[in-house]
């Protein structure tokens, strides 16, 4: 598509931008792909429409507050990406279009201390731990709560599991096959410090050394997608520093922070760190990924046989395009059955902080999904990212009546297998 | 508001969306600059126009009284799909009404055991295959757009698809329709049955790009799904050969549900978008699918096979399965804009020759191509003699758009001389009205104006679009015609 | 039709003058549709022949006062047909007639009317004007589609001179399917069964005494098997269902028949019905109730019912019978004040179209005179 974009002026992401603009060929494609488009059924809720309403900004022809709105809309699934014939680079144009426009915007003064209650507490899990306590006294208040605020308290567990430390070296069950970092994420950490312990194990049992760097900071995700540009650098860069480079991968076990991590070129575009973390691009990976390229142990066959319904997360399936592996990775136990979810590309809603921010959406995307996932008749959901199980536990609790249909990581599926416990 | 529209006043405006809020709830009603930038242009980006206002219908009721407030205001409008019209037909009117027509998107009424559906137009056309596919039943029509545009489109523009030379086009499955004329008069035209009596208006108002008014339910016809498909794709060293395939297929006797070439260009943009696996050394490659019972297939298969082998094909291979079948599939439908990975811009022609004159076509396409010196891609709906030439430019370079326009239309040109259309499936929308005139005679341009005229004497109804903008050349220089002062002809 | 006073105009040109000099202009063709023709001062016998085939294109271009039957031994020669099988071909029915009256035959089923091939149309209007519409290729979305408005008009809009339709191979055999179910109920519900099978059937005609007739076209070799597929969905009707297969001149005998309408009683009035399956039973029981004789045969799946009635039926019983069916009906013989009867849609659309193709009313049909 046609633009004049002031490349030159816009900085560094002026022309990631333009590129991502120039791409577009406008041909719709997107618009069954997209959740917003398919909840709202508007043109400025769409990928191809949000495209122009950026251009239209850039190029400053539209205001930035009246694009703001249906911007801020995007969930950041990238679904639009899977689905473009023409390939425009969605994602990074989006996040981009965040990190340059958040300086100029006029937010107001509740949601400036919301956006910065959020960015401040979720990314540090100590912070978030106490935040997610107080959120359990705040509970009783819930009624009195304004709704954006409640609707946060809701996705919260109305109690914390114990805090469990890492170790910074997790060693392989005999022979030892190789060795890797891993991110150890920062909401995933309060909410189911499970899931990397689970992980762990799941290394360890297939011969793989984990290291878990002390120095790790938040991957920094949550910042860029909301267009803090300059906190998701200083992550960025301390993260750089933190892992190893003598391991043979750096690993993520939560699907937002994959692709957040595979972003870090973008994010530190002009700084003297890009070379870096190009590089360090280079190394991130799922662990799915490296487990299904590794060849896993086969685990026991599962005592009952179970349906499990695998749930794409978005920053898997389109952000990484990580679809098969984890499916293999399930496949391999016995008396396990797979079931696709209806529909299963499309966005659950819960997208980082979107259920905070655009609650009405996002619960309307959550029962969609909780529908789609009951359709399945499934005994347990699996899936890779931690704010996907939030999301559909709660909406599965909405929608389901009786039965308490439980979602599990990945890797806690395989965990359970290895040590033949029941899934659900 | 910039500017106001031809033939109505500020005031006039203020007054017009006083009653549209009468009808809509104001989150219904779009007007600010964010929302109605996104709307302002469709599959073909180099045309563009901003509305004054966007409003989302939900009822039939509303779009209704909507065309009734736009009637009484004078208020020219356009009812828009998806914006996947790849001739400029959904651009919406300077300063004019867009009717969003995609929540209109029920499902009506499905009868498997009378093979009819009843939808609004705002369902997307997929959809209706997907939601009666439980009954081994398919919606024939599958434009490339098929999981974005919507029917009410289809229908403004008699949409066709890869399975056209079996089947038909948009019309051909078409039983009936309710629209509502640009005066506000609702009109049913045909019904639910495969035959009818008198005048087929329901044809007459398909393919009309909206000029007519717009459909508010539409009737369509369901055909059993074919039982096997058997998808075969041919690659040759030279696109020649390719189209002298296709008519020795056709002399054979065999009628496949398609048959489909496309180029090198629009081969490897394709593989870049879905990774289709298409033969790396191959100039042409040619799709041909079989389909019916597997009994009929598989007794024509080898009958193919041998027509493709003496045809010059150096490799043949066929769909291992379903999803390699989707993939060939997905891959060509891809084509168009997969092109935007080797060219910023481009403008998709559609004109059609016999199929006799194919390969004479592609033959001057490409020296053009290369007197121009722009890239032509060319994938195209070769059993139907539809050819689809993607003319490349980047509109950022000095008069490249200009230069990629009179390619083009030379390319309409050629079309024209070899005895054919200038557009198979697309329409004339924006982009070919003015070489309307050259496929018909004067006389037959000045019938469809005073056509357009006896149904919506203001031009309310997507004005502007399809009909070339004044009815004779002549008419531009020579002042007021005397039919024109008589109210028999008119001009833009 | 042969009267001394019909014009027969050997060219365009010929009959742009004879329409500006003349009112109250009826058209026939070769008159073999009476009710549509009677009273006609204008024929287009004088202008016939085909003008461009190519059978590679899949396309023809004749006159409109070409007989039916030259086209089909022309196309025939090529291995082609008609893919909306006419009916009255032997009969001597034109390619303009046949278009103006809208018919299609029972082989319409498999893929569709004359209103599904007609691709371009050159006509006379009401102002004497020689207009042309659609195109001479098999694809063509520009200008209005003229073509198919003209198609079933009666002769209301103008004077059909060229036509250009789109056509098909012929295939290698044809084989038909007998079934004598029990009764018209058990015969409907095979019909219905069939027509949302995947068998890819020609035609599927039913008469009211059950018999469902089935037209199956593809190559020899998959003649047996797909034969074998229909017998049993049949047996799943009724497994003590009759099934005979013909073939050869057998098979071209049932559907010469059909198209002909040898199976009309002498002197009887034949009446086209656009219906669905969903009305077999009701249309059947409706006509019991009237009280009236009459010859049935529903065609293409149920999707219109051939009814011969004897002249002594009025207008009013058949009127009736459109209005509690809700469709209406085409007199092709017999004498009418009107052909057409029952509901007419669209009104408001066809008026406003009229005003531009016949502005001075010259164009008259049975149904306006």
């Amino acid at each position: 598509m046609q633009h004049d974009i002031p490349v030159d002026q816009i900085g560094p992401l002026g022309l990631p931008m333009a590129e991502a603009v120039q791409k577009c060929v406008h041909c719709g494609f997107c618009l069954p792909a997209c959740p917003t488009y398919q909840v709202h059924g508007e043109e400025m809720d769409s990928p191809r429409g949000r495209i122009f309403l950026m251009k239209e900004v850039l190029e400053g022809n539209v205001a930035l507050d009246e694009a703001e709105p249906y911007v801020d809309k995007c969930l950041g699934c990238v679904g639009c990406e899977t689905a473009c014939p023409s390939g425009v680079p969605y994602g990074e144009l989006i996040t981009a279009f965040r990190a340059t426009s958040e300086t100029k915007r006029d937010r107001s003064a509740i949601d400036k201390t919301l956006r910065r209650f959020i960015l401040e507490t979720l990314p540090y899990p100590g912070r978030f731990r106490m935040a997610a306590k107080l959120g359990g006294v705040g509970r009783i208040f819930r009624k009195a709560m304004p709704g954006r605020l409640g609707d946060m308290l809701d996705l919260l567990p109305a109690k914390l599991p114990a805090a469990q430390p890492l170790p910074e070296v997790f060693p392989a069950e005999g022979e030892r096959k190789g060795r890797v970092a891993l991110l150890a994420g920062c909401a995933q950490q309060v909410l189911a410090p499970d899931i990397n312990f689970a992980t762990l194990r799941v290394l360890a049992k297939n011969g793989i050394e984990t290291v878990i760097p002390k120095q790790q900071s938040c991957c920094g995700a949550l910042a860029a997608h909301t267009g803090a540009a300059d906190q998701a650098k200083q992550f960025a860069k301390q993260n750089l520093k933190a892992f190893p480079t003598d391991v043979d991968a750096i690993l993520t076990n939560a699907a937002g922070c994959g692709s957040g991590m595979h972003e870090y070129e973008l994010w530190l575009r002009g700084e003297p760190e890009q070379a870096a973390a190009e590089e360090f691009v280079k190394r991130v990976c799922d662990v799915s990924v490296f487990l299904a390229k590794l060849g896993i142990v086969a685990p026991p066959e599962l005592q009952t046989k179970t349906r499990l319904a695998y749930h794409d997360a978005c920053h898997l399936a389109h952000a990484q395009k990580v679809k098969s592996q984890p499916r293999e990775l399930l496949a391999s136990i016995g008396n396990l059955e797979l079931v696709e979810i209806p529909n299963g590309d499309m966005c659950c809603g819960s997208a980082g902080t979107y259920n905070i921010e655009q609650p009405e959406t996002a619960a309307e995307l959550g029962n969609q999904k909780a529908r789609a996932v009951i359709s399945t008749e499934p005994d347990v959901v699996a899936t890779g990212n931690i704010g996907c199980m939030t999301q559909i536990e709660t909406h599965l609790s909405n929608v389901v009546f009786g039965k308490r249909i439980p979602v599990l990581h990945t890797m806690q599926i395989l965990d359970r297998a290895y040590r033949g416990e029941p899934l659900a | 508001m910039s500017a106001e529209p031809d033939s109505a006043s500020a005031q006039n405006i203020t007054a017009f969306f006083a009653e549209l809020s009468r009808i809509y709830s104001a989150d219904r009603i779009l007007t600010n600059n964010a929302q109605l930038a996104p709307y302002e242009s469709d599959g073909l980006t180099c045309f563009r126009a901003r509305p004054c206002g966007v409003v989302l219908p939900e009822t039939q009721q509303e779009v209704i009284d909507t065309v009734r407030l736009c009637h009484r205001f004078e208020m020219p409008f356009i009812a828009r799909g998806s914006g996947t019209s790849l001739s400029g037909g959904a651009v919406p009117i300077e300063n004019g009404l867009v009717i969003a027509m995609n929540r209109m998107n029920k499902i009506l009424d499905y009868d498997a055991e009378q093979l009819t559906a009843v939808v609004e137009p705002g369902v997307i056309n997929l959809k209706v295959s997907q939601h009666v596919a439980g009954d081994r039943l398919y919606y024939a029509p599958d434009p490339s757009s098929g999981p974005v545009c919507t029917i009410g489109g289809n229908v403004a523009f008699n949409s066709g698809g890869a399975h056209c030379l079996k089947y038909g086009m948009t019309s051909n499955h078409v039983l009936g329709i309710k629209a509502v004329l640009p005066d506000g008069e609702i009109v049913n035209l045909g019904g639910d049955s495969l035959e009818s009596v008198g005048q087929d208006l329901t044809g007459m108002f398909i393919g009309s790009e909206g000029l007519f008014g717009v459909a508010l339910e539409v009737t369509l016809r369901l055909l059993p799904k074919p039982e096997k498909y058997y998808t075969l794709q041919a690659a040759y060293d030279s696109l020649e050969k390719a189209g002298n395939a296709v008519a020795m297929v056709v002399a054979s006797g065999l009628l496949p549900g398609a048959m489909e070439i496309m180029d090198r260009l629009s081969m490897d943009a394709a593989d870049a978008a879905i990774g289709a696996g298409y033969p790396q050394d191959a100039a042409a490659v040619l799709i041909v699918e079989l389909e019916g019972t597997t009994d009929e297939v598989e007794a024509e298969m080898p009958l193919l096979h041998s027509v493709i082998e003496e045809s010059g094909a150096y490799i043949v291979e066929a769909a291992k399965d379903d999803a390699h079948r989707t993939k060939i599939w997905t891959g060509r439908k891809s084509a168009f804009s997969a092109v935007g990975r080797l060219s910023p811009d481009f403008i998709v022609q559609d004109g059609v020759v016999p199929r006799t004159r194919l390969a004479e076509a592609l033959a001057e396409i490409e020296r053009l191509s290369g007197e121009y010196g722009i890239r032509v891609a060319n994938v195209f709906h070769a059993g139907d003699g539809n050819l689809h030439p993607l003319v490349m430019f980047d509109g950022r370079e000095e008069g490249a758009l200009h230069k990629a326009e009179e390619l083009s239309g030379e390319i309409i040109r050629l079309c024209i001389r070899l005895g054919g259309s200038i557009t198979g499936e697309h329409g004339v929308g924006l982009e070919k009205r003015m070489y309307l005139g050259e496929m018909y005679g004067e006389d037959d341009i000045e019938f469809m104006h005073r056509l357009q005229h006896a149904v919506d004497p203001q031009k309310l109804a997507n004005r502007g679009k399809k009909l070339p903008a004044a009815t004779a050349p002549a008419l531009l220089t020579r002042g007021a015609h005397p039919l024109e002062k008589q109210g028999v002809i008119f001009r833009d | 039709m042969t009267t001394s006073s019909m014009h027969r105009p050997a060219n365009i040109e010929e009959l742009q003058d004879f329409v500006r000099a003349s009112q109250n202009i009826r058209v026939c063709g070769a008159g073999t549709k009476p009710s549509l023709s009677s009273g006609a001062i204008v024929s287009t016998s004088g202008m016939s022949g085909i003008l461009e085939y190519e059978p590679s294109e899949y396309t023809f271009t004749a006159l409109a006062g070409t007989p039916l039957s030259e086209i089909r031994d022309a196309l025939a020669e090529n291995g082609q047909l008609f893919p909306f099988d006419p009916p009255l071909v032997e009969a001597g029915a034109t390619l303009g007639g046949t278009t103006a009256s809208g018919l299609s035959g029972p082989g319409r089923f498999r893929y569709g009317g004359i209103r599904d091939f007609i691709l371009g149309v050159k006509m006379v209007t009401g102002e004497g004007r020689a207009v042309f519409g659609g195109g001479k290729v098999v694809k063509n979305a520009a200008g209005f589609d003229i073509p198919k408005l003209v198609t079933g008009s009666l002769g209301r809009l103008g004077v059909l001179v060229e036509l250009t339709f789109k056509v098909f191979p012929i295939p290698e055999t044809w084989t038909t399917i007998r079934a004598d179910f029990r009764g018209l109920d058990t015969g409907n519900l095979a019909m219905i069964r069939l027509a949302m099978a995947q068998e890819e059937l020609q035609c599927l005609d039913l008469e009211p005494s059950g018999r469902l007739w089935l037209r199956l076209g593809g190559l020899s070799a998959a003649v047996d098997g797909r034969v074998d597929r229909v017998r049993k969905l049949l047996q799943q009707v009724d497994a003590g269902v009759n099934v005979e297969v013909l073939s050869g001149t057998d098979d071209v005998h049932v559907w010469d028949d059909a198209r002909e309408f040898r199976w009309v009683p002498e002197n009887y009035q034949l009446i086209k019905l656009p219906v669905s399956s969903a009305q077999v039973v009701t249309a059947e029981q409706l006509l019991t109730e009237a009280g009236f004789e009459s010859a049935r045969r529903y065609s293409v799946g149920g999707n219109v019912l051939w009814l011969a009635i004897p002249e002594s039926v009025g207008s009013d019983e058949v009127d009736r019978l459109c209005q509690q069916l809700g469709r209406p009906a085409l007199a092709l013989t017999g004498s009418w004040s009107d052909p057409q009867r029952g509901p007419r849609q669209g009104q408001a659309f066809a008026e406003r179209l009229l005003t531009v193709f016949d502005p001075d009313s010259r164009f008259e049909t049975a149904a306006t005179a």
